[in-house]
């Protein structure tokens, strides 16, 4: 099982690696942040909105968080 | 014809091409009078400077007048789009620091705790109102010396419109070129004093040089040149000799110039992407 | 100092701020001298506050959901965030049970029989008090569900972010929210990393949650006929999750983020109210039995979002793969669209969202009254079923300058729509034909919102 792993897990840290040197080719200088500033580019803006939408999907579905904490907090589910 | 005096620890002129002496004496006594201006008002040397007085404040607001508001907010924004690489509060790293060619490299403690007192963020600022915590220093010598240029530059041309160009320590501006032929700028090689490297034909606009010139330590096959990164505290590495650059304003130039050699082995691309003209020698 | 909207090109801002520079000094207005030092209030404080209703058709739940946030910036990227949540929800919520030809009846969860007597009580002074029997009566065909739900819940959120060095900044955060027969803890952190000019962020983080559950009336000991009421005593749960995080500013437009998580969940997993029909061959209902689940969850998701913005609009992808050990699998996308008006102070956002997932391998509508096989695990509850469910939005801002601080005030209202459609491919048996098994759901949510600086 384990031998049979590896070839994947060497898959992916190739895959990784090629990932994290592409980064290198990417990304702004920082006087081109204009755009990413703006508050609809922040991935954690509307906090609000976020949470009341979780809440609910939490509750309604057995899916929850994913780029969050998944943590509910309630006793509806 | 030229004026020359010295202000700003440099040697200054102002170059004008007329043939009427009282013409070129009275130019070159207004850009001399600003000069002096903002050499009393900005230098870090003079207790009794703007400089001088915010850095006594010892943590205590001080309210700046409209032309410091200006100059400090201008910094902001260098320092907001420089991506904290140019940074007015950087001058108390200086202490740690003393470039004289050998290879004393000071403490990493030292540096450290110099650190803490460097960031602009770290300031409170809230034009016209100014407070500094306790310990850190301001430094206006990135900026000063191109705005005095641009200053005295917009000054002349309120009294005349011949062709003049205004020089203090190697950063120049022009407004036009005399009639026959363009204003010829000698750029000073890095190494050897006096001696030209570069010739240059300015038509209008500015220019300004950025360098380490003799100014660097040596240790264990790094030279460590005198440009300090005010995110580390340790001198930008692989910089250029010097950076040589033309802008529309002596600010705008100076800027450029002076971030270049902030990326350090990046400078070269860090201009070719701005596309402004530059000359740099390695 | 925050540049809202630095210039493009850096030669072009360059340009425009040392002319601004010097026209400001040449300028040199004497201000007069009225102006004040900044009051030392210290940091800056943002308040977000939200009312929010939400509303599921038939007679289901409702609730109230009003929130307050506030979030204090202390400068050097150090700040503290609060938030405080109330919700107060009623209606009626589906127990477990199928419908049914025949009226079935039920009692509450503080019930203790199905006797339909009302129970009467003598008090000191004499007086006889009727009190009407803690049971609900559903109707032929009707779905089951308990018409007296009603619940509040006070929700305690707070969060500090400490920078480490110009690159690293942790978050802490605790949470505590309280419902009369539930209570939940958690504890969480997080760190972050910039790299590659601050183009790259990687972050990882872990979050702790005990979670007590005291269900009114006791819990009832799992898969034990319904009509005995053998309740007893408290539980907890657990749950630890881990989320690593990659997010990578491709170029001036596009921002990438790659989330992984995972989440172990531990304890007493059961919902105490739900229970399962028991059926015969022939469709009749014969009973019921309290639901039970697994004792452990894993749960394992990847999330991949795309943003793309340009000058007066913005576009987000989200799509999200989720696998727990339960056998659930669900995919998930939302589309986000924003248009900014050309003073970027109002704007316009709908919003597309799709969802499914497969049922969990111990779902049962119902259990087959004949079943020989021993049973462990068994639970009807809809939300572990199979289902696609589909959401709709639009939410409209405006902002605008006042002097309470730099960024003055926003308005926001939002409103939602959702709909959950059963995806179960059971055969029904005999008499179920023709009953609605599984209705869906269908709900609303309108929020507003109002942020201001304090």
């Amino acid at each position: 099982m384990h031998t049979r792993n590896l070839p994947v897990l060497r898959l992916l840290a190739a895959a990784l690696t090629l990932a994290l040197a592409g980064c290198g080719a990417l990304g702004v200088k920082p006087w081109q942040r204009d755009l990413m500033a703006r508050e609809d580019m922040r991935l954690d803006a509307n906090a609000i909105d976020a949470s009341l939408d979780e809440h609910m999907y939490f509750s309604k579905e057995a899916s929850a968080g994913g780029r969050t904490f998944a943590g509910g907090g309630c006793g509806c589910n | 014809m030229a004026a020359r005096f010295a202000s700003m620890g440099s040697p200054c002129e102002v170059l004008v091409a007329t043939p009427d002496p009282q013409l070129a004496l009275r130019l070159g006594q207004e850009a001399a009078a600003e000069a002096w201006r903002i050499e009393c008002k900005y230098s870090r040397y003079r207790p009794d400077s703007v400089i001088g007085r915010i850095n006594a404040t010892a943590g205590q607001p001080i309210e700046l007048d409209a032309e410091t508001t200006a100059l400090l907010n201008y910094a902001a924004q260098c320092f907001e789009l420089s991506d904290g690489r140019f940074d007015i509060t950087s001058g108390v790293l200086r202490r740690a620091w003393t470039f004289d060619g050998s290879d004393r490299l000071p403490e990493a403690g030292l540096v450290n705790s110099l650190l803490a007192r460097v960031g602009f963020r770290r300031l409170r600022w809230e034009a016209p109102w100014l407070q500094l915590r306790r310990g850190m220093e301001l430094d206006l010598g990135g900026i000063g010396k191109e705005y005095a240029v641009d200053r005295a530059h917009a000054l002349l041309g309120a009294i005349s419109d011949v062709p003049y160009l205004v020089n203090f320590g190697g950063d120049l501006r022009c407004n036009r070129a005399p009639p026959d032929d363009p204003w010829c700028v000698g750029v000073e090689r890095p190494d050897r004093e006096g001696e030209a490297r570069l010739l240059l034909d300015l038509e209008r606009g500015a220019l300004t040089t950025s360098g380490d010139a003799r100014r660097f330590l040596l240790r264990d096959g790094v030279r460590y040149g005198h440009i300090l990164d005010p995110r580390t505290g340790w001198p930008v590495v692989g910089a250029p000799r010097s950076v040589t650059v033309c802008g529309s304003s002596c600010s705008e130039a100076g800027l450029l110039s002076t971030l270049a050699m902030l990326y350090g082995a990046g400078a070269r691309a860090f201009l070719a992407e701005h596309g402004a003209p530059h000359w740099i020698v390695d | 100092m925050q540049l809202k909207r630095p210039a493009r090109d850096l030669r072009r801002w360059l340009v425009a701020a040392s002319c601004g520079l010097l026209s400001a000094s040449v300028a040199r207005a004497q201000d007069g001298g009225d102006a004040s030092p900044p009051a030392d209030d210290g940091p800056a404080t943002v308040v977000d506050t939200a009312l929010a209703y939400y509303h599921e058709s038939d007679g289901r739940v409702r609730a109230i959901e009003p929130i307050v946030s506030v979030h204090r910036d202390y400068g050097d990227e150090r700040a503290a965030n609060v938030k405080l949540t109330f919700d107060s929800l009623s209606g009626a919520t589906p127990n477990g049970a199928v419908p049914s030809r025949k009226a079935q009846t039920f009692a509450t969860p503080s019930g203790k029989s199905l006797n339909a007597t009302p129970q009467t009580y003598t008090t000191a002074s004499g007086n006889v008090v009727v009190v009407s029997a803690p049971i609900y009566i559903v109707g032929p065909g009707q779905l089951p569900m308990d018409p007296n739900y009603h619940d509040q819940r006070l929700a305690v959120n707070g969060s500090y972010d400490l920078p480490w060095d110009r690159l690293t900044r942790s978050t802490f955060g605790a949470d505590l929210s309280y419902e009369h027969d539930f209570l939940s803890a958690s504890l969480n952190a997080s760190l972050a990393r910039d790299l590659n000019d601050k183009n790259t962020t990687i972050s990882a983080g872990v979050n702790g949650e005990f979670d007590l559950v005291q269900p009114i009336g006791g819990s009832p000991v799992p898969l034990s006929d319904y009509t005995l009421f053998e309740k007893v005593g408290n539980h907890s749960k657990h749950d630890l999750n881990l989320v690593l995080g990659a997010t990578q500013v491709m170029n001036r437009h596009w921002l990438t983020d790659l989330s992984l998580s995972a989440d172990r969940f531990s304890g007493y997993l059961n919902d105490p109210y739900k229970i399962v029909s028991l059926v015969d061959p022939g469709g009749n209902v014969t009973g019921y039995l309290y639901e039970n689940r697994p004792g452990t969850r894993t749960r394992g998701s990847v999330f991949l979002e795309n943003r793309v913005a340009t000058d007066r609009t913005s576009v987000s992808l989200s799509l999200r793969y989720m696998t727990d050990s339960w056998a659930i699998h669900s995919q998930t996308a939302q589309l986000k669209l924003r248009w900014w008006n050309p003073d970027h102070d109002r704007y316009l956002e709908p919003t597309a969202r799709w969802y499914r997932q497969t049922a969990a391998s111990f779902f049962s509508p119902w259990i087959s009254s004949t079943t020989t096989t021993p049973l462990s695990y068994a639970s009807a509850d809809q939300r572990l079923g199979a289902f696609h469910a589909i959401r709709g939005g639009l939410k409209y801002s405006a902002k605008w300058a006042d002097d309470t601080g730099p960024d003055g005030s926003e308005l926001s209202v939002r409103a939602e729509w959702y709909r959950q459609t059963s995806d179960n491919t059971f055969v029904l048996p005999g008499a179920l034909q023709g009953l609605n098994v599984f209705p869906g759901l269908s709900a609303v949510l309108m929020s507003f919102e109002w942020r201001f600086n304090w």
